[in-house]
């Protein structure tokens, strides 16, 4: 008797009665073998059956698990492309704050008061800069500047 | 004694892993020295027919062979494969039953010849008792779903989660059919005046 029988199977209460059921059950409920000649008949099924319909189903699992495998790729890059931007911001502003003190005291003795506000003016200018190309690149427009 | 579930699982797995190396013939032979009794039995449980059943089982196995490498895994081996073969018998019935619509002459003599087939064979084998004959008709008298319950509980070796996964449905649903169907049968054999065990043992010795 299999361990995974019916907990509420009259035949786990030890009644004479269902177990006397159960082994003329097991009698007469005997499992049907296989017919004669059922693998021989199965073989000529299956070698009447169209060649490529086997090697199309294969080709086609292939091509669902390159395509699983391009999807991770592509969600790793964007992962690291993600990463990569966000490292090249803190490194810019870190970058941007230390030429600042670099250059503030260069400033000072150049342009005395007005240091501050040239120093405005080149950071908005470097960002337009920046932003101008960006966007010539993401709107494929030929860059002038190439050209010199 | 059938594998218990687990072990079953962990029997397919060697299946899937050829299956996922691209090995599909070899997959396919050991799907078939595993499966193909178990889908005999189930279409012969479902339709009732050995021709029919012999039928069902040789298209469910050339489909498994047809659909093999398009196993995905997001169900066990076993499930898909009796999944596939459900839907054969499922098939095979309701074209049964389209027929009989459009022929109901030619079905009851079939029906009858079947029966007596059937009959002539019981007869030749020589070894059924009255006992065993009474319980084979009230087994046959069972509603559907009870008789395909305990037919199959007894064909697997009497393996709860094997018919669960045979029929699609939770082990529960088959303990209580199981249960359901004991009583039903017990029932009847009292109202024949069956109702002795030690007929039935006699019968079962």
């Amino acid at each position: 008797m299999n361990s995974d029988g019916p907990s509420d199977d009259p035949m786990a209460s030890g009644d004479p009665r269902a177990q006397a059921l159960d082994a003329a059950l097991a009698r007469v409920l005997v499992p049907p073998a296989l017919p004669p000649g059922f693998s021989a008949r199965l073989v000529a099924a299956l070698a009447r059956e169209p060649i490529d319909a086997a090697s199309r189903a294969a080709s086609r699992a292939r091509a669902q698990r390159d395509q699983r495998q391009w999807m991770a790729e592509l969600d790793a890059d964007y992962l690291r492309l993600r990463r990569r931007t966000l490292g090249t911001l803190i490194g810019g502003a870190f970058a941007a704050g230390a030429a600042v003190a670099v250059a503030l005291p260069w400033l000072q003795a150049l342009f005395g008061p007005r240091a501050m506000f040239v120093l405005a003016c080149a950071g908005a200018l470097i960002g337009l800069g920046i932003g101008t190309a960006s966007w010539i690149g993401r709107l494929r427009l030929s860059n002038p500047l190439e050209r010199l | 004694m059938q594998p218990a579930p687990a072990d079953a699982s962990a029997q397919d797995r060697d299946i899937v892993a050829l299956l996922q190396s691209g090995a599909l013939e070899a997959a396919f032979q050991r799907t078939l020295a595993r499966y193909q009794d178990k889908v005999y039995r189930l279409c012969c449980t479902l339709l009732r027919d050995p021709t029919a059943a012999e039928d069902a089982a040789q298209e469910s196995l050339v489909r498994i062979w047809k659909a093999i490498g398009s196993f995905d895994g997001r169900a066990s081996l076993s499930t898909w494969i009796y999944a596939i073969t459900r839907n054969r018998c499922l098939t095979a019935i309701a074209r049964r039953r389209e027929l009989a619509s459009m022929s109901d002459a030619v079905i009851e003599a079939e029906a009858e010849i079947s029966a007596a087939s059937h009959r002539a064979d019981s007869a030749d084998s020589g070894t059924d008792d009255d006992a065993s004959d009474t319980l084979r008709e009230l087994i046959g008298l069972l509603p559907e779903r009870y008789r395909r319950t305990l037919m199959l509980f007894y064909y697997e070796d009497r393996s709860v989660s094997e018919v669960a996964g045979m029929l699609g449905m939770p082990e529960g649903t088959v303990k209580t059919n199981l249960y359901r169907a004991r009583a039903a049968l017990t029932e009847q054999l009292r109202r024949r005046g069956l109702d002795d065990p030690r007929h039935w043992l006699e019968s079962a010795g």
